[in-house]
């Protein structure tokens, strides 16, 4: 297990901030740079480059490889040598992510150049020199790397040395010093006037429509997230209505996994903050004793039919789709529609309306770039010239409403070759696919007893690969 | 000192500051000037002076500038070594282990001198953070100087802390004694007693697997890692580490996962139940499946693993085949991943599925992926026998299109279904040589001119198609020339009365005015054969070709060094390796060890690629790795390979030229796969084929005759003429 470091790169490709790289030579990570930015060149989209990228040894030294991801317009790269797991680093880089995050609030070259000695601090406390993960539990990394808040910027202006006071004393803090809680994801010694604990059940949907307007794939992936505030110890456990509906699962360590798997019923000392307690697959139709990811695959009704009809003639194409909401009740959000033209696509001219025939017509020109168009009650449509992708975006698809988007393109070739694919994002409010429903969360705790106040709430999303 | 005016100047003055604000800020710019390279060496003894604070914050400040500068100016950082001592005894233990982890990684000669007792008080510490740190510390120390170590007394604390209360301490513990082990046992001189070597026994089994459900997610993989290594004393006990390794398979943490999975292959092996297997393996899909929901880095190192296991154990995903259904915005990589699988996951049940969503693949926009979707669906006709029809009527639909890269591509496919279903689809022989005029790429001309050299027979107008060819001759690529070459003297020896000329023409082409010595060679070899004995010729050139199959990336198992995502050889994955639980010898080999993890990066390298199960041909690739080793143990046994194995000469291709006394075009590269590519290419006259780099599905049956010459081996007639030749 060696991850020799991490790299930050900035969108140009030089480095923002990098780890110490001390177990190696000054050379190294510049050859991982270069390895990177050079297939990076090479390739036509930048999202086609190989995760893991193999990296020529220098002067003899063993080879390595660097894995990388994208995060905004930086790129973060993390080098690894000898036998290792590239989903290890991939693994840590996503932690180290959420940490930045959760540090800086927005993580940006900005923010990481304002913040330079947190993120120094964070890479020496995240990971040690020979490669091994440290600490990653935010509960107890706060306690060694004070985040920037909005208190620190203000002693700093004051200039007042309070701020020392505070640092030193966080370790008397709790009493027996750092480390010392027996839950290592959960400090001790949090307080809170108002004890609050909080549950989002989110859920996406992906799904592919074959031609004929069939589902061959379709899966509902769902997560709880929590946000607990809540003072001492306390022994929470949540269980279900209709636990049956979800398999699959995949836990924080803190819930007792024997109790889950006996009773369904999660049980957990849950960590300061927010967490995700729980990934889950939805399964409407569970058979006993048999994996259930893919015989959720008919089941899962989209929350909306396409009906498109695309002609392809020479040198361009005419298309009419109409997207009608299926649901009754819930509202699809921030819908967005996507199509792939081809290479030379151009000359769209396109209008969106609502319902049947209702709803304006407009015709816009083509700006260089971005071509766009605006329509009744919020929906419009754009074109992105760069990556050939006409989109459609409608805010908000009222149950029951149906929507279209009429219009044409032209190419430079003679035949056509758009994707035949339209691929549909949306957002849905206070609904789950599943409709899992919490039956009750009891808080226990030992020293102290409150009453929280308790919330739940939905929220879905889908990404459907419509084809024509 | 730094010079009176200036940025650094200002800076020395601030850090000389009575407000310790004022300070703290001036080493805050101190390190912001470090970040952007500016050299900053000139203050360390101002910024030294501001080590002893009880700023923590501050005080990390400093350790990480004295971090930075410790290997240039390493006689500077002795002054820290008093605060660094002082540091190590403090009341927090945060600064303990502050003081701790820096002085390892200081790698400051005359620090380590004064680090053995700090270190020694450390791995006794009252707070487990200070116990954790100190024991990564003493792998580090070992890194540095081994002997400390040993003469300390550390090891043998470091197996004590095996039996930690605190999970963290065990986990961490356990790690450090795993580097120790990997450090030690790539020593040339390392000897199985070797106190550094940290073999699992079984007390140790128990003591991690009690840890495994407590700690973090990296102890976890830690603790798995070692897992892995333990050889199991009976079935008893191999199915006790499964049923406490299985609850990982429900950790949030993808790497948790999968170092679970690779644990349960080990030790699955060792397991009697049936029941239990069956079990084991139902467990082991869904969260391999879940890892397709996250972003496509880590569903490609999923699909990757995935795509081994299958080849493992083809029972686990058996009935998920629409999970790996490409999406559009798929990146290319995950998109290749997932064709692979899927045509391994093929099967009677799903192949109508499974080519509807090929052809779909086929019209899309992506050229490449077009070309690998039409690849599969050839690999899926060479899979399934009962689809084979299925499969040749999607790919005449295709060829319909007009689309020249499907066109193309659709022809090196069919190329493959005619070497599998001889003389079953002659039929289709005419549409395909309508699409002659169309073909411009290499291999897809090469691929046209096999089958037209194959079916001469049945074509009526052969001769005058490859009279097409003969006339360009010197015009085309050296592939298509070997081609046209093997084809029309395929066609003279099924139609002797009508070619005369044009094999005549051709072999004067070929050995005249052609400036491949490739070429060239293979003209005089054809000329001989057809002058001196022209049964001998048709027993050579129209000889029977081994049936050909889909290739698998992992040859048999666990015979090569693979590397998948995994990044390191397959066997280390799936056990037999040298971590791999049957590993009984354990290599000391150092160079040896090393070779195959370069080799492994290297197949990753070409994999990335070629490695794909889409290519029956032409790439240099893992899937030619079988015979690329068998050919290399055939030929050992001649002393030039010999020699050329010991890995003497870093481009094994120049040896092998010696051995055949050709030139040869092959890129470079140190993988044994190569050699049988020299192979391939120098031997001059693969008889069946299309002439490319040799694979398994084209390897001709003369490639495989002169591995089979090299030893000896007293085989009939065709070998024995190609030795007469020679």
């Amino acid at each position: 297990m060696a991850l020799d470091g991490i790299i930050i790169l900035d969108n140009t490709g030089r480095p923002i901030i990098q780890s110490g790289f001390r177990s190696s030579t000054t050379a190294y990570p510049l050859l991982h740079i270069d390895a990177v930015n050079n297939a990076l060149q090479k390739a036509d989209r930048s999202a086609d480059v190989d995760p893991v990228i193999y990296v020529a040894p220098y002067n003899s030294a063993n080879p390595s490889a660097c894995c990388h991801v994208e995060v905004g317009d930086m790129r973060f790269l993390c080098p690894i040598s000898g036998d290792v797991d590239p989903l290890f680093a991939f693994a840590f880089l996503q932690t180290f992510i959420d940490i930045l995050r959760e540090y800086l609030g927005t993580v940006s070259a900005a923010t990481l150049k304002d913040n330079f000695d947190i993120v120094y601090q964070l890479f020496e406390e995240t990971l040690d020199a020979g490669g091994h993960p440290l600490t990653t539990y935010s509960n107890a990394l706060r306690d060694i790397v004070i985040p920037p808040s909005l208190l620190n910027k203000l002693l700093n202006v004051t200039g007042t040395n309070f701020n020392s006071t505070i640092n030193s004393g966080f370790g008397a803090g709790a009493a027996a010093g750092p480390f010392s809680s027996p839950l290592p994801w959960r400090k001790t010694g949090v307080r809170y006037n108002n004890n609050e604990i909080y549950f989002d059940v989110v859920e996406e949907l992906r799904a592919i429509v074959n031609k004929n307007g069939l589902v061959t794939f379709s899966n509902v992936r769902g997560r709880i997230e929590a946000n607990t505030k809540l003072s001492g110890t306390p022994d929470c456990s949540l269980n279900f209505t209709n636990s049956q509906v979800i398999s699959d699962c995949a836990l924080h360590p803190c819930v007792r996994f024997q109790r889950w798997n006996r009773d369904k019923i999660l049980s957990f000392v849950p960590p300061d903050g927010r967490f995700t307690l729980m990934d889950y697959t939805y399964s409407p139709n569970p058979l006993p004793s048999q994996s259930q990811v893919m015989l959720a695959k008919n089941n899962v009704a989209l929350p909306f039919v396409i009906k498109a009809n695309i002609e392809l003639e020479d040198s361009g194409g005419s298309f009419d789709v109409l997207l009608t909401s299926r649901y009754s009740t819930h509202a699809l959000e921030n819908v967005v529609a996507e199509m792939h033209l081809g290479q030379g696509a151009g000359g769209i001219r396109c209008s969106v309306s609502r319902g049947s025939g209702g709803g304006g017509f407009i015709n816009a020109g083509g700006s260089r770039n971005l071509e766009t168009g605006g329509a009744s009650n919020g929906a419009s449509w754009s074109f992105d010239s760069r990556r050939m992708v006409l989109r459609w975006e409608i805010p908000i698809v009222s149950p029951s409403s149906s929507w279209s988007l009429h219009g044409s393109f032209s190419t430079a070739n003679r035949v056509p070759r758009p994707s035949h694919v339209i691929r549909v994002r949306f957002d849905i409010s206070s609904h789950t696919y599943s409709a899992l429903k919490v039956d009750q969360l009891k808080v226990v705790n030992a020293k102290e007893s409150y009453k929280p106040y308790k919330g739940v709430r939905g929220r879905s999303s889908g990404d459907v690969e419509w084809r024509w | 000192m730094a010079p009176r005016k200036g940025e650094n100047y200002e800076l020395s003055v601030d850090l000389h500051s009575e407000y310790r604000e004022k300070r703290k800020d001036a080493i805050k710019r101190v390190i912001a000037s470090m970040t952007v390279g500016k050299d900053v060496s000139g203050l360390f003894p101002d910024v030294l002076m501001n080590m002893q604070t009880d700023d923590l914050e501050q005080k990390k400040l400093v350790y990480l500038y004295l971090m930075n500068y410790a290997k240039t100016q390493p006689e500077l950082v002795i002054l820290a070594v008093n605060t660094f001592v002082k540091d190590s005894d403090d009341p927090n233990p945060l600064v303990r282990a502050l003081a701790i982890r820096t002085m390892g990684v200081l790698r400051a000669e005359k620090i380590i001198d004064y680090l053995c007792d700090p270190l020694q008080k450390c791995l006794r510490d009252e707070n487990p953070y200070v116990r954790k740190t100190a024991a990564l510390c003493v792998a580090k120390l070992y890194d540095l100087r081994p002997e400390l170590v040993i003469d300390n007394g550390f090891l043998e604390q470091l197996h004590e802390m095996i039996s930690d209360s605190n999970p963290m301490v065990v986990a961490n513990t356990v790690a450090a004694l795993t580097d120790i082990h990997i450090a030690a046992s790539s020593q040339p001189s390392s000897s199985p007693n070797d106190p550094a070597l940290f073999p699992i026994s079984a007390s140790v089994l128990s003591k991690l697997l009690i840890a495994l459900n407590e700690c973090s997610e990296w102890g976890r993989v830690a603790i798995l890692n070692a897992l892995a290594r333990y050889v199991a004393q009976d079935d008893k006990e191999s199915e006790h580490i499964c049923e406490r390794v299985v609850p990982q398979f429900q950790h949030v943490n993808g790497s948790v996962v999968l170092a679970a999975v690779k644990v349960i292959m080990i030790h699955m092996r060792g397991v009697r139940r049936e029941d239990l297997i069956k079990q084991l393996v139902r467990k082991m899909a869904p969260p391999l499946v879940t890892l397709l929901s996250s972003p496509p880095e880590v569903q490609w190192v999923a699909l990757r693993n995935i795509n081994l296991l299958l080849q493992k154990r083809p029972d686990i995903l058996s009935n998920e085949m629409r999970v790996f259904f490409c999406k559009y915005n798929d990146p290319l990589y995950v998109k290749v991943e997932k064709l692979d699988i899927m045509v391994r996951l093929a099967g009677d049940n799903n192949v109508d599925a499974l080519l509807s969503e090929l052809k779909e693949y086929a019209s899309e926009v992506d050229v490449d992926f077009v070309r690998k979707s039409i690849k599969a669906i050839g690999q899926t006709a060479v899979k399934i026998d009962s689809a084979a029809e299925r499969c040749v009527h999607v790919l005449l639909e295709l060829i319909d299109t007009r689309v020249s890269y499907v066109v193309q591509e659709a022809v090196v496919v069919m190329r493959d279904i005619f070497r599998k279903y001889p003389s079953t689809y002659e039929g289709i022989i005419p549409t395909l040589c309508a699409n002659l005029d169309e073909l411009d790429e290499p291999e897809a001309k090469a691929s046209l001119i096999w089958i037209i050299g194959e079916y001469a027979n049945k074509i009526d107008n052969a001769d005058e198609l490859l009279g097409i060819f003969v006339d360009t001759f010197t015009e085309e690529s050296y592939p298509v020339q070997l081609q046209t070459l093997t084809a029309v003297v395929k066609l003279f020896l099924k139609k002797p009365d009508s070619s005369q000329g044009i094999v005549q023409r051709v072999l004067n082409t070929a050995t005249k005015d052609c400036d491949s010595p490739d070429v060239r060679d293979r003209a005089y070899i054809y000329w001989r054969l057809l002058s001196t004995d022209p049964g001998a010729a048709k027993a050579v050139v129209l000889a029977q070709r081994p049936p050909i199959s889909i290739p698998r990336t992992t040859l048999l198992g666990e015979v090569s060094s693979l590397a998948s995502v995994y990044h390191k050889p397959e066997e280390t994955f799936v056990g037999k390796g040298r971590v791999g639980a049957d590993s009984l010898q354990r290599k000391t080999d150092a160079s040896d060890d090393r070779f195959s993890t370069q080799k492994a990066f290297q197949t990753v390298a070409a994999g990335q690629q070629a490695e794909n199960l889409l290519d029956f041909d032409d790439t240099p690739a893992v899937e030619g790795r079988p015979s690329g080793l068998a050919a290399t143990e055939v030929l050992s046994h001649t002393p030039a390979a010999a020699s050329l194995l010991a890995g003497t000469s870093s481009n094994p291709l120049d040896d092998l030229v010696s051995i055949f006394g050709a030139p040869t075009a092959a890129p470079p590269s140190a993988s044994p796969h190569d050699i049988f590519n020299g192979l391939a290419m120098n031997n001059g006259f693969s008889s069946g084929a299309t002439g490319s780099l040799g694979s398994p599905v084209t390897q001709s049956p003369l490639v495989a005759n002169i591995a089979n010459v090299s030893p000896r081996s007293n085989q009939q007639q065709p070998q024995e003429d190609l030795l007469g030749l020679f």
